[in-house]
């Protein structure tokens, strides 16, 4: 990204930046469902996120992206549960928390946004009575100086005329104006870490740009770490520290962003670039079978095999480890691409 | 002589309750020939889709001409005139509305064809074809939307829009709402369409790589007016107006060595087409904006063959922005990244 120190430090930087704020291990989550055993929709899931660090999480829709952004809040929606597995935030397991300790947690330390920020916003309060609740909820501000940083709150997400807006209702704004208020809910409280489901994946490609800016800058400012999960491959290129691709429930790769996007090395990971990819016949050989149902992953071994151009009768039996090929770059698969 | 020419399109809607009117297109003409794809790109609210629904027929324009195959369309001549109907289709955005959940696959592709008077044996060898030329496998037409995937019911859009053999097919963003290997699937479909069959395409899109992947010429909409257009290649080489440079540079294409720079950054949003700006309609946003821009709209200028561009700026922003291809750079790097591990008859 262009003028940003920051995030070319941040590829060699994350290792060197001590404990991991959070960190995810083995984790699995279920959704029961009648008839025969299905892949869990997140697979011994290994996971972490530094001190200020920007990491990007794609996948497609039914990946499990979503479940592990909500996981990490103890948030699986029903009838989903963690059957599997830790989320430690700051060296504390979540899943030993009560109901009031996570509601302590979300908002203040944990904070999450997501799409539709209309669909988040409460219609019927105005834009400073919504920052408001979550200001009286977990800090010892009163009236006055709840109004005073919900305006700061407002001018930091660049929100023009800030003494007016902060009296709008969430109809009186447009989509990127109630984006920018969502970040401003979310960074109320100054959290550790940044949850961003695809929120900006409704908005106008330039006014995305403005929010991604706005959001990298503030993360950066706070020193806020930021998870953005996403469909869109080329928004972790652009501002993200490390990159992981998730697929069926397993982060099949993951690496620094720079040595992620130079040298991918799972064929899926590759399926998803070349979809950007001008010429033909490496789209289409990446693409492989695209006949109805060849889709659909696999029970048992790599949860690719059925999709991969590059399987092999090992790949249908065995699912594979997790490798490291470089610094901080790993990848589940048999036989990766090598350059 | 072109299939299809626009001349100064204007549409406007009525606002309940008041006389207010929303300007959704305000005077755009563009031409589309035989087997070519022009590209109409732009944020919401500017006027892409009504355009296209204007060709349809599905609203009739408030003003300007829209001429297909030397006929005027409008008055009695329509989209449902025996010498039009099936000429024209369309490919919307969400396959999941746009498909009747209670029809089977193949009645859905069929539809357009009972319109046409053809005999049953005649559609079943039109559907039949149209689906083995979108991958649709036979045993699937009897299914019912719900049981396939996103990707498959864009497929099944398309086969519905193929099967009348049409000259043009308005492609109303096909791809925004599938996720990036469905979306990858279909351009590549929507490519192989049209060498097979030399349909030509309105691809309305603000997805900027798929229309640099799809499109021949690109004109760009802001507010209901081309403020600039011409071929796709020199457009994004060199863009011409300040908010073709916006987009432009909003693009992130999955390397992060690659974007382009820009000093010439747009503010704010898209304005509300019920109270249009009085002169140049970007100007409120413009960093480059000055007082004839408030003053006066700019017209429009031929930078080079076939290449307009609505800005007093234009030679300004063609000398700030580099002539650089960055969209050529990311080709370049892609092939070389993504063609490890491919065997070399394959690349």
């Amino acid at each position: 990204m262009s003028g940003s120190p920051n995030m070319s430090a941040g590829t060699e930087g994350s290792a060197a930046k001590g404990d991991p704020l959070l960190q995810i291990i083995g984790l699995t989550v279920e959704f029961p469902q009648f008839g025969a055993a299905s892949r869990p929709a997140l697979n011994n899931v290994d996971f972490s996120i530094a001190r200020g660090e920007v990491v990007g999480l794609v996948g497609e829709s039914g990946s499990g992206k979503t479940t592990l952004a909500r996981s990490i809040m103890q948030l699986v929606p029903e009838p989903g549960y963690i059957s599997g597995g830790r989320v430690l935030f700051e060296g504390r397991d979540l899943g030993t928390l009560g109901p009031s300790e996570l509601r302590q947690l979300r908002g203040r330390e944990i904070s999450m946004i997501i799409s539709n920020p209309r669909g988040e916003l409460d219609p019927l309060q105005t834009v400073g009575n919504q920052i408001g609740n979550v200001l009286r909820a977990h800090t010892p501000l009163d009236g006055a100086g709840i109004r005073a940083r919900a305006l700061e709150l407002l001018r930091q997400v660049s929100i023009p005329a800030p003494e007016r807006r902060i009296n709008a209702y969430p109809h009186e704004l447009s989509g990127g104006m109630a984006q920018r208020v969502v970040m401003a809910i979310a960074l109320a409280c100054s959290p550790k870490l940044v949850v961003s489901d695809d929120a900006t994946s409704g908005l106008d490609v330039t006014v995305q740009a403005q929010v991604l800016e706005l959001m990298r800058d503030l993360v950066t400012g706070f020193g806020t770490s930021l998870l953005f999960v996403t469909r869109d491959i080329g928004i972790t290129a652009h501002y993200c520290d490390r990159v992981a691709v998730i697929y069926a429930g397993e982060i099949v790769e993951e690496g620094p962003r720079d040595a992620f996007f130079e040298n991918p090395r799972h064929p899926y990971s590759i399926l998803l670039l070349s979809a950007f990819a001008q010429n033909e016949r490496l789209r289409r050989y990446w693409l492989g079978d695209t006949t109805a149902g060849a889709s659909r992953a696999r029970e048992q071994g790599c949860p690719f095999a059925n999709r991969c151009v590059r399987v092999q009768d090992r790949c249908r039996v065995e699912n594979p480890e997790r490798r490291e090929f470089g610094r901080g770059h790993f990848a589940k698969c048999h036989y990766p691409v090598e350059r | 002589m072109s299939l299809l020419s626009v001349e100064d399109l204007v549409q406007t809607f009525p606002v309940a309750g008041s006389r207010a009117l929303v300007r959704a297109v305000n005077g755009v003409s563009f031409t589309l020939a035989r087997g070519e794809t022009l590209a109409l790109v732009g944020e919401s609210g500017s006027g892409k889709t009504t355009i296209g629904r204007c060709l349809l027929g599905l609203i009739t324009p408030s003003g300007g001409r829209i001429v297909f195959n030397g006929m005027e369309m409008g008055g009695k001549r329509s989209v449902r005139s025996p010498e039009i109907r099936g000429k024209l289709q369309l490919v919307f955005q969400e396959p999941s509305e746009s498909l009747d959940p209670r029809m089977r696959l193949h009645e859905i592709i069929e539809e357009p064809l009972r319109a046409l008077g053809l005999d049953r044996l005649e559609r079943e060898r039109l559907v039949k074809e149209a689906a083995r030329r979108v991958g649709l496998p036979e045993w699937l037409l009897t299914s019912y939307p719900a049981e396939i995937s996103m990707g498959l019911q864009q497929r099944v859009g398309i086969a519905r829009a193929i099967v009348s053999k049409p000259e043009i097919i308005v492609l109303d963003e096909p791809t925004s709402a599938l996720d990036p290997t469905a979306r990858a699937e279909i351009i590549d479909l929507l490519i192989r369409l049209q060498r097979e069959l030399g349909t030509a395409y309105l691809f309305i899109s603000h997805d900027l790589s798929a229309v640099r992947q799809l499109s021949h010429r690109l004109a760009v909409l802001y507010l209901g007016m081309i403020v600039e257009q011409g071929e796709s290649a020199a457009l994004f080489s060199q863009p011409g107006h300040p908010y073709t440079v916006g987009l432009l540079s909003s693009v992130l294409l999955p390397n992060p060595k690659i974007k382009r720079l820009t000093q010439l950054k747009l503010a704010g949003e898209i304005p509300s087409p019920i109270d249009l700006p009085k002169a140049c309609f970007l100007a409120g946003r413009c960093p480059l904006a000055e007082e004839r821009c408030r003053a006066v709209m700019p017209p429009v200028e031929t930078v080079a063959p076939g290449h307009i561009v609505r800005c007093y700026r234009t030679d300004e922003v063609m000398r700030m922005e580099q002539a650089v291809d960055y969209f050529g750079q990311f080709q370049a790097e892609s092939d070389r990244i993504l063609g490890a591990g491919v065997p070399r008859d394959m690349r």
